[in-house]
């Protein structure tokens, strides 16, 4: 079952619209962002201040998600030893429905919760999946709307530059 | 039980729409709008509604999602009324564009009952009353509008007896015409001038809007479109299918002391009248006349309410501008795909319960 969707992913992925790119951003500070996890635990954006930061926006339902997370958790992995963090914050669901996903996707993100979806609208994030780089000084440096190959050697570039 | 306890209580059980709204519990959906450029000439571009963006009492957004092939994406908004929507832009040289958007949403019937204060009711500002008793490009406020208006709200004093006045005066006078395409455009001054008053909800419920504001009423039009079949035994109030593509309708709203925004539809008492089996019903018909009652004050919420907006320009576009953004809209090689014609633009709406 867990490999079924893990090949259907990596097709998937193989979809991915190459056009969509990061865009800079220039609308202002990042709003608060303080979140549970899957278990409780709380986790501020603050706290993450030094590193950078893939905030991503996602939910079950939405396919596009689904299909670019392989890709972010491979960008993940090639910057595992760099100061590179990745919140998935899932939209509007809730753990019992959240968790059977993330059990079974094979992503070490830290995975927060917005259960009454008012971070999203705080993030304007209204359209999924929205993505925001936010930068080790603790402002949104670039933003995606849409499925992105994060993976790709553009988008890595991108985020090395970030973390300068 | 004697016999008249007897007649009322039969004649309750019989007659329509006889559920209190303020029973019903929230229902979410899920609407997904699939949109292809055929034949494709230059630059290509797609305007997709959004569902509104502030939570109400009736509706909160769960989301929405985008997929499709577009070299650029983006959530735009108009200036003036923060009408939302999504924007998708593909290169000349690009065949086959195509987009699609899946909004998640909860709703829940929605009441408000004039003759009561609600101490939670948001009163408001000076400029807001200003803005909804202004005129639009489509709407204006003075002239024969005004001197309707007036006519219409002889002897009435409060908000509430302005605008059921007016309410009445659009349901006894207008009529819901089907050849009318789409939803109208709501030129209520021709409406008004030549005495034509068919139209379909975009015209009748502009009327209302217009009238309303000229005899400083704040009013609004609700743009949307309706996703589930009624709940209320009203067969034309509702849809049938799962595809929604030709199901889009606009409501009003005005504004009362006290009570807040106020849902109204004078354009679906005269689709019950025209619609309702066997059709052509007298305005006395227990189902219009139970239509009629509940339509000033109550919106059943078998529907998405995308926006608010008038005079829509369309970002990046030279095209004109519209009247108002509740269908998906394109542009190929600077030419402006049919709005109203599905299957040429070519755009398929479809909407399910989700719970």
């Amino acid at each position: 079952m867990r490999r079924g969707l893990l090949a259907a992913l990596l097709l998937a992925w193989a979809a991915l619209a190459p056009a969509q790119a990061l865009r800079a951003w220039s609308a202002g500070a990042a709003p608060p962002l303080e979140l549970q996890d899957l278990d409780g635990a709380a986790h501020r954006l603050a706290d993450y201040r030094g590193k950078t930061v893939l905030v991503n926006f996602w939910a079950t339902w939405c396919a596009p998600c689904r299909e670019e997370m392989p890709s972010i958790e491979r960008l993940r992995r090639s910057l595992e030893d760099k100061p590179f963090a990745v919140l998935a914050v899932n939209v509007g669901e809730g753990a019992r429905v959240a968790r059977p996903f993330v059990d079974a996707m094979p992503a070490r993100f830290t995975w927060l919760l917005d259960r009454d979806t008012r971070t999203a609208k705080a993030w304007r994030a209204r359209v999924l999946p929205a993505s925001y780089l936010v930068g080790p000084d603790g402002a949104i440096r670039y933003s995606a709307l849409g499925a992105l190959d994060w993976s790709s050697d553009e988008v890595r570039k991108t985020i090395q530059g970030v973390m300068k | 039980m004697d016999r008249r306890a007897f007649v009322t209580s039969a004649a309750a059980a019989v007659l329509p729409w006889r559920i209190a709204f303020s029973q019903s519990q929230w229902r979410s959906f899920e609407v997904t709008t699939r949109a292809e450029v055929d034949f494709a000439e230059g630059v290509s571009r797609v305007w997709l509604p959004l569902p509104l963006a502030a939570d109400t009492e009736w509706q909160r957004s769960l989301g929405s999602a985008w997929s499709g092939n577009a070299a650029r994406a983006e959530v735009l908004h108009d200036g003036k009324y923060g009408v939302a929507m999504l924007y998708a832009e593909w290169p000349a040289g690009h065949r086959s564009p195509r987009l699609e958007l899946t909004s998640k949403f909860s709703t829940r019937d929605r009441t408000v009952d004039v003759s009561r204060a609600d101490a939670n009711a948001k009163a408001l500002s000076p400029a807001e009353h200003a803005f909804y008793t202004a005129p639009t490009e489509w709407i204006p406020t003075d002239g024969i509008v005004r001197d309707t208006a007036r006519g219409i709200v002889k002897g009435a004093h409060s908000d509430v007896e302005k605008a059921r006045a007016i309410y009445e005066w659009v349901v006894d006078n207008t009529f819901r015409d089907p050849k009318v395409r789409g939803c109208g455009w709501g030129d209520i001054k021709t409406m008004l001038e030549t005495g034509n008053f068919g139209g379909k909800c975009g015209d009748l419920n502009a009327l209302f809007v217009g009238l309303a504001r000229s005899v400083g009423v704040p009013a609004r039009d609700v743009y949307g479109v309706r996703v589930a079949a009624s709940a209320h035994a009203y067969r034309s109030l509702g849809v049938s299918t799962p595809t929604i593509s030709k199901a889009q309708h606009c409501r009003a709203e005005f504004y009362a002391q006290g009570a807040g925004w106020v849902p109204v539809d004078p354009a679906d008492v005269r689709k019950v009248v025209l619609e309702e089996p066997p059709g052509e019903l007298a305005l006395s018909d227990p189902k219009v006349v139970a239509a009629r009652k509940r339509l000033f004050g109550s919106w059943e919420m078998n529907w998405l309410a995308y926006n608010m907006g008038h005079d829509i320009a369309l970002p990046h576009s030279k095209g004109p501008k519209l009247p108002y953004l509740m269908y998906p809209n394109g542009e190929t090689g600077n030419e402006r795909l049919d709005q109203l014609d599905p299957d040429a633009f070519k755009y398929a709406i479809s909407a399910r319960e989700t719970t």
